[in-house]
């Protein structure tokens, strides 16, 4: 048995990425490096890997999948799958070591951020990225909130696309470890992602920058038009400023988040201030610089910092540049795999 | 233990470690077949070897930090110095960059570094006050060793940096083009007639050449001087054109001609046999070759190859995927460029520099020689660049006979030694020439389809059939045994050997991939051609009849 299930962001980096997935393996690189990130720990792969053995969850499961020795096949049999195997692992109550852990984790966290039950995000973390597959949980605050959300993350690697992505790839249905990024919220006035290269031409002479009112969900998950801002990389000039309609934002409630309308003033006037888009696109360059590679970084201007302390770093990975690049990149593109 | 190479410590081999650490060494007899004399082999080689690091460097590969290279028995073995997987990530980008301008827009680049190369030379020639061969005796010692030094430390070592970062760009865009073909075609692009046809039909300065002697052949032939050539001997020719006025006036046209153009030695890479620009009797033996032609050969088939290159591009793009289209021509067009310049860098890099190099070298050994420091003008080519300058100010105070001893030995008995084709384990050469795919160069494996039931078979080959009596050269100084139809069977071909090309029906040469000499003068002048079969010098004599299947890339012996 490991010693612990938990490391702090800062003891992290790049390196850790099997131990406790990549996301928090990139956010230790941050913390490491000494850019502005929110304070938070991550769950191990271990950890997901004890619950699901410890509990017993895990022959349940097997036990359970014995019926479909055809494998999963309709969109009925993925649903009923995972119904009853989310039922499994979100039924069992979480070991007494690994709890206490979790619990004196947070307990830190809140002494560290002076807050009686710091509002936190919980974010898969696999070895491997699958994004969008599993779930994420925002503004989740309290001891217990937070151990359940934990528990209902790993439970997420059994929610229907997660199973009918695995049979697709004629992976393991029973378990696909994966660790737990638990993060302090940022209170963002406006959030959104940055692209150190244009990820559809592959131009790395430019730098793009999306933005919305709110939490950075609505420019992640693309339902909203956000402001758009093209800055020359290497004097951080904003070449063009595009104004998005920004109709929605994402917002705190009581416990989680929600989606609300954007009052009209706001929606045409843009979210981020020069001297913002150029700090955010500092930032970016350092990280650039740093892993080698073009990265699409999440970030968000924290309402209650002054400026520069208000830019944070949420989140930073390679780039991908979609098929839309020049045929000279994709030329390019070709010899990188060739050679 | 460490096996010296003509005290050029840095090349030493150690065989206990080197094989571990880089897996296999491949000799590149390519190049290295004869044995290079040491001077060669510290001066223009060694500017050459450090272009291969500087080319991967500039370039930044992801996969290779360039060649490492060491010399045993006097023979070069080469191996890639693989990077490691950190770094392979840190030069993607960068190699992203530096890469484009040349996908973009190839022989833009090589425009430029052409005309930079060849102010380069003129301005070390004109500086001097030097045009013609004899002219550099009229240098004080000391100013041919400014230029001497000059020569080794900034003029070969600047077309080094030139000619290896084209090389690299070149073989990464040329192979790119390939793997694609294969990819998109299933088929392998160096056999494939279809992706022949579209890679021909680009004048290169090697062709502009011969067309050169071409025409003063033409000329000749024009002043009633056919007479002149009916000798064997060129010498004589020579001397026959001087007894004449019309004769006269053509050798002043000849010897002008070559003012510009003879810049090149018998052999490349080496400094040890004459230039054209200094033996005038050197060119004859092509102009003979040519003379009868009414036509240039090569333009009688160039129109029906450009034709056949734009049929077979119309074709081939009709099947092309509509998201792959735009990116599959830009790749075509740059690899067309590319294997254009695999022949067209030869007259401005190899031929040049080694000419320049064996002007002022030839000069030094006959000062030596006179001065009494080494016996013989050649044993100049036993010493090191560094020997020379140590010896050459004041002139004739030091005995550099043991120098030249010593090696001159190791260098004769290296003369008689096959050299072992590699060492270390060879299951990993793949891996090796696949993190260099530039390695190429100088090293080949042909692609054995047993189905085809052939006697070689090619590592590439140019479209056509053909079928007829085998001529086996092995030096190019026999050229001249070929006859008209006949299929010419070499080791390889390089420039010297251009001018046999319109003569010849077909061509199997041991060396050679799809950039190789043999490969791509044969697509331009429409000739079958199979290339680095390995084996076609021993397994096949001269008179036999074979036939050469380009489409296919083998070769067969009829009878036997």
């Amino acid at each position: 048995m490991p010693e612990r299930y938990i490391y702090w962001l800062e003891e992290l980096g790049q390196e850790f990425s099997p131990l406790v997935g990549k996301k928090c393996a990139n956010l230790g690189e941050i913390a490491r490096i000494r850019l502005p990130c929110p304070p938070g720990f991550a769950i191990s792969v271990e950890a997901y890997e004890y619950f699901m053995n410890e509990t017993g969850a895990l022959q349940e499961i097997k036990d359970y999948l014995v019926q479909f020795k055809d494998g999963l096949k309709t969109i009925d049999q993925f649903d009923e799958a995972s119904r009853e195997i989310r039922r499994i692992v979100e039924g069992k109550a979480l070991p007494e070591k690994l709890r206490g852990e979790i619990i004196s984790c947070y307990n830190d966290l809140c002494e560290k951020c002076e807050v009686t039950e710091v509002p936190v995000s919980t974010r898969s973390a696999g070895p491997v990225s699958h994004p969008g597959q599993y779930e994420t949980y925002l503004n989740v605050k309290g001891k217990s909130e937070l151990l359940e959300k934990v528990k209902k993350v790993w439970s997420s690697t059994f929610n229907p696309r997660s199973l009918s992505f695995r049979t697709q790839k004629g992976l393991s249905l029973e378990s696909d470890p994966i660790g737990v990024a638990v993060v302090k919220m940022v209170n963002a006035r406006t959030a959104g992602v940055l692209f150190t290269a244009d990820p559809n031409t592959g131009d790395t002479s430019k730098m793009i920058i999306e933005a919305n009112w709110g939490l950075g969900e609505s420019v992640v998950g693309g339902e909203v038009i956000p402001d758009s801002y093209v800055l020359d990389k290497e004097s951080l000039e904003v070449v063009k400023k595009t104004l998005g309609q920004k109709t929605r934002h994402v917002c705190f409630s009581e416990t989680g988040v929600t989606e609300e309308e954007t009052p009209t003033d706001k929606c045409s006037t843009f979210c981020l201030s020069d001297e913002e888009i150029k700090e955010i696109g500092k930032l970016g360059k350092i990280l650039e610089k740093h892993f080698s590679a073009p990265q699409d970084v999440e970030w968000a201007v924290d309402e209650n910092l002054p400026f520069p302390q208000c830019i944070i770093l949420l989140q930073s990975r390679p780039v991908v540049i979609s098929s839309r690049k020049s045929p000279v990149d994709q030329v390019v593109d070709y010899m990188l795999r060739q050679f | 233990m460490l096996s010296s190479a003509y005290d050029l410590s840095f090349y030493e081999f150690d065989e206990e470690n080197d094989p571990k650490q880089y897996g296999v060494l491949l000799c590149d007899v390519i190049h290295g077949k004869p044995p290079m004399k040491p001077l060669y082999i510290g001066l223009g080689w060694y500017w050459y070897y450090h272009g291969i690091r500087y080319g991967a460097e500039t370039a930044c590969l992801p996969t290779s930090h360039g060649w490492d290279s060491r010399f045993i028995n006097g023979y070069p073995y080469i191996t890639a110095i693989k990077t490691t997987e950190e770094e392979r990530q840190a030069r993607e980008p960068l190699f992203r960059e530096r890469i484009k301008p040349f996908i973009e827009d190839f022989d833009g680049v090589w425009s430029s570094f052409k005309q930079e190369l060849m102010s380069m030379y003129k301005e070390a020639k004109e500086s001097r006050g030097l045009k013609e061969w004899e002219d550099i005796r009229k240098l004080s010692n000391i100013d041919l060793l400014t230029f001497f030094l000059d020569f080794a430390y900034i003029i070969n070592r600047k077309e080094g940096e030139v000619h290896f970062i084209m090389l690299m760009a070149s073989y990464y865009i040329s192979g790119l083009f390939q793997q694609m073909w294969q990819d998109i075609f299933g088929v392998e692009a160096a056999v494939d007639p279809n992706f022949n046809k579209i890679m021909a039909g680009f004048e290169s300065q090697a062709i502009a050449v011969v067309r050169g002697l071409w025409t003063l052949g033409r000329r000749a032939v024009e002043l009633g001087l056919r007479k002149a050539f009916d000798t064997e001997d060129n010498e004589e020719v020579i001397k026959n054109l001087g007894k004449s006025a019309a004769g006269s006036q053509w050798l002043k046209e000849y010897k002008e001609f070559l003012l510009e153009h003879g810049w090149r030695c018998e052999r490349m890479h080496a400094y040890d046999t004459p230039a054209w620009v200094e033996k005038l009797s050197l060119a004859i033996g092509n102009i003979k070759m040519l003379m009868a032609e009414e036509v240039f050969p090569f333009d009688a088939r160039i129109r029906r190859v450009i034709e056949e290159r734009k049929r077979t591009t119309e074709e081939v793009l009709a099947k092309i995927p509509e998201g792959q289209k735009e990116a599959f021509e830009i790749s075509m067009q740059a690899a067309q460029k590319s294997g254009y310049w695999s022949e067209d860098h030869t007259y401005y890099c190899d031929f040049y520099i080694g000419a320049l190099g064996r002007w002022i070298i030839t000069e030094f050994g006959r000062r030596f020689a006179e001065a009494g420091c080494i016996d013989a003008p050649e044993d100049i080519h036993f010493l090191h660049p560094n020997e020379i300058r140590k010896a050459a100010i004041p002139m004739g105070r030091i005995n550099l006979r043991p120098y030249v001893e010593r090696r001159k030995k190791e260098w004769e008995r290296n003369l008689t030694i096959e050299p072992k084709p590699y060492y270390g384990d060879i299951s990993q050469a793949q891996s090796v020439l696949k993190s260099d795919p530039t390695l190429a160069v100088s090293t080949q494996i042909p692609i054995v389809r047993e189905e085809l039931k052939a006697d070689l078979y090619g590592a590439a080959s140019a479209p056509g059939l053909a079928e007829g009596k085998a001529r086996v050269i092995t030096s190019v100084d026999n050229l001249s045994e070929l006859e008209p139809g006949e299929i010419l069977v070499a080791p390889g071909t390089s420039a010297p050997w251009t001018v046999s090309f319109n003569i010849i029906s077909g061509l199997i040469s041991d060396g050679g991939g799809a950039l190789s000499h043999p490969v791509i003068m044969a697509r331009e002048y429409g000739i079958p051609c199979v290339a680095g079969c390995v084996e076609g010098t021993t397994k096949i004599k001269t008179g036999q009849r074979v036939r050469v299947d380009g489409d296919r890339g083998v070769a067969y012996i009829l009878d036997r």
